[in-house]
């Protein structure tokens, strides 16, 4: 409950911080609606040349690219930018600043500030889900919209999980800087994982995830849901919140402190 | 000439500077290389019975390597951290220190990238025709010059407003959308496609590539070359008109 408190805290003071400067989030508004914008207009043109993409109709594609958007700017929103700079903080020993509050470290590490300027992607991410709906065949079913929600959820435990092991490796590694690479692959996610070739499907499958952002959430919204990915999911993202969870204790045992 | 040789000092400074951070040049190229790498894939699914769209995407990541502009960090910060004083000081033309620093960097992203672009060669089973590269050196060299005019005039226009992240975002998108990154020009609708031949966006980016793939006819080589003239010219002198009229406004403390 604490955490609650805390985490609604810290975004009241993130958000009155950003609407300091107006102009700069009315330009940030903007460019974020022309990127989303952008981007169903280059699933457009692709479709005007291609009945399908993977196997999914234009309407299915489109209800997968507004589902990595909602799913990326909750990533922007509230993990990466925390995340983005930790190798920095164990570096320098800015970190002890974190540790001595009377707060899990994990929780104030990963979710202690937010950028509420990425929300406008998820807005434009529902906007773009919506447009994709009215172009299926068929409305999905509210079995299937719950089985979306929980995909989604996943996606975002999932998505949670692997940025902070990412980011543990600071303190085994503090030279090494694997934050673009992460979000270079998370790129992928935005098109049907059935559409690239093997063996790269199979990695963005099943050795890096990237077909949870996008991909299952709405195969579960527009073909149905089968059952494999609703009973394997949160036993999934369970295993690797604890995993997270494992790496970052046993990283901060590491930890020595720099200064201060 | 005394320009010039000041010009290849700053490439050679800033080169040099830059080797202090590969890891982060490497990251940089990586995120270059996403949007031409994700496009080879999609195309190749959405077209399998197509040929020359390995080709193109390939020939477009070296396009996108050779001619990356990164005047929002160097010159729009400049501009509102006030760095620009110290140019402003130099016995010479403004432009020449952002310019050296662009092609020092964009060296920096070929040498690094060129393992990406034969790996990518290899997978694809992609081969150039010497003819064809050949014809699209003069093209890489003005949409080189092309691109950088275009993101220094955008950079500039922090000269009024301090910031230009949401003006620059702008011309980014625009580039991915109409330069050929989004989708080939020749594969664009009919009812778009002129737009996107006479726009200033694939003389950045996506006509080099087009006449390396050598699916273009001798007139529409020729053509194209005529469009990448004519905003050349149009964007220098936008440039130059911008940083007169900007100059004078700029006010700054520190630097």
């Amino acid at each position: 409950m604490m955490l609650v408190r805390v985490f609604a805290v810290v975004f009241s003071m993130s958000l009155r911080r950003s609407l300091a400067f107006r102009t700069n989030l009315l330009f940030e508004a903007l460019a974020s609606f022309l990127g989303v914008g952008a981007g169903l207009a280059a699933l457009g043109i692709v479709y005007t040349q291609a009945e399908t993409l993977g196997g999914w109709s234009l309407g299915e594609a489109i209800v997968l690219f507004g589902t990595y958007q909602i799913v990326s700017g909750l990533l922007w929103t509230f993990i990466e930018p925390n995340l983005l700079w930790f190798r920095g903080q164990v570096v320098d020993g800015a970190l002890d600043d974190i540790l001595l509050r009377p707060v899990p470290s994990i929780f104030l590490a990963s979710l202690g500030t937010c950028a509420p300027l990425g929300l406008l992607h998820v807005a434009g991410g529902v906007a773009v889900l919506v447009v994709g709906l009215g172009r299926l065949e068929a409305a999905p079913t509210a079995g299937e919209a719950m089985a979306w929600l929980l995909m989604l959820g996943i996606a975002v435990a999932v998505a949670w999980a692997s940025r902070v092991l990412l980011a543990s490796l600071a303190f085994w590694a503090p030279s090494l800087q694997p934050d673009v690479l992460y979000s270079a692959v998370w790129q992928f996610g935005r098109y049907p994982v059935s559409m690239y070739r093997q063996p790269l499907r199979f990695a963005l499958t099943w050795v890096i995830p990237v077909s949870l952002i996008g991909t299952m959430p709405a195969q579960a919204l527009t073909q149905g849901a089968s059952p494999i990915p609703i009973l394997a999911g949160p036993a999934a993202a369970i295993l690797a919140m604890l995993l997270a969870n494992i790496f970052w204790r046993a990283g901060l045992r590491r930890y020595t402190s720099a200064t201060s | 000439m005394r320009n010039v040789r000041l010009l290849a000092l700053y490439v050679r400074r800033s080169f040099l500077e830059w080797m202090g951070f590969r890891s982060f040049l490497f990251t940089l190229v990586v995120n270059q290389a996403v949007a031409p790498v994700l496009g080879l894939a999609v195309w190749s699914a959405a077209l399998p019975e197509r040929s020359g769209i390995s080709t193109y995407f390939i020939a477009l990541l070296a396009v996108q390597l050779t001619t990356v502009s990164y005047e929002y960090h160097t010159v729009s910060m400049g501009i509102y951290q006030g760095n620009l004083n110290d140019n402003l000081l130099r016995p010479h033309p403004m432009v020449i220190a952002p310019l050296g620093e662009n092609l020092a960097t964009r060296a920096w992203h070929l040498l690094i990238g060129l393992p990406i672009i034969v790996i990518a060669m290899a997978a694809t089973g992609v081969a150039f025709d010497a003819g064809n590269v050949v014809l699209a050196l003069p093209a890489l060299a003005l949409a080189a010059a092309l691109r950088f005019l275009f993101t220094y005039a955008l950079a500039l226009s922090a000269l009024w407003g301090q910031q230009s992240g949401g003006v620059t975002e702008l011309g980014t998108i625009l580039v991915f959308l109409l330069g050929g990154l989004a989708a080939p020009i020749p594969l664009m609708p009919e009812s778009i496609r002129p737009f996107g031949e006479a726009l200033p966006f694939r003389a950045m980016l996506g006509f080099p590539a087009e006449i390396a793939t050598g699916n273009l006819s001798t007139q529409e080589i020729v053509q194209g070359y005529g469009w990448q003239a004519l905003w050349l010219a149009v964007f220098a002198a936008v440039a130059m008109v911008v940083w007169t009229a900007g100059v004078r406004r700029y006010t700054a403390l520190g630097g």
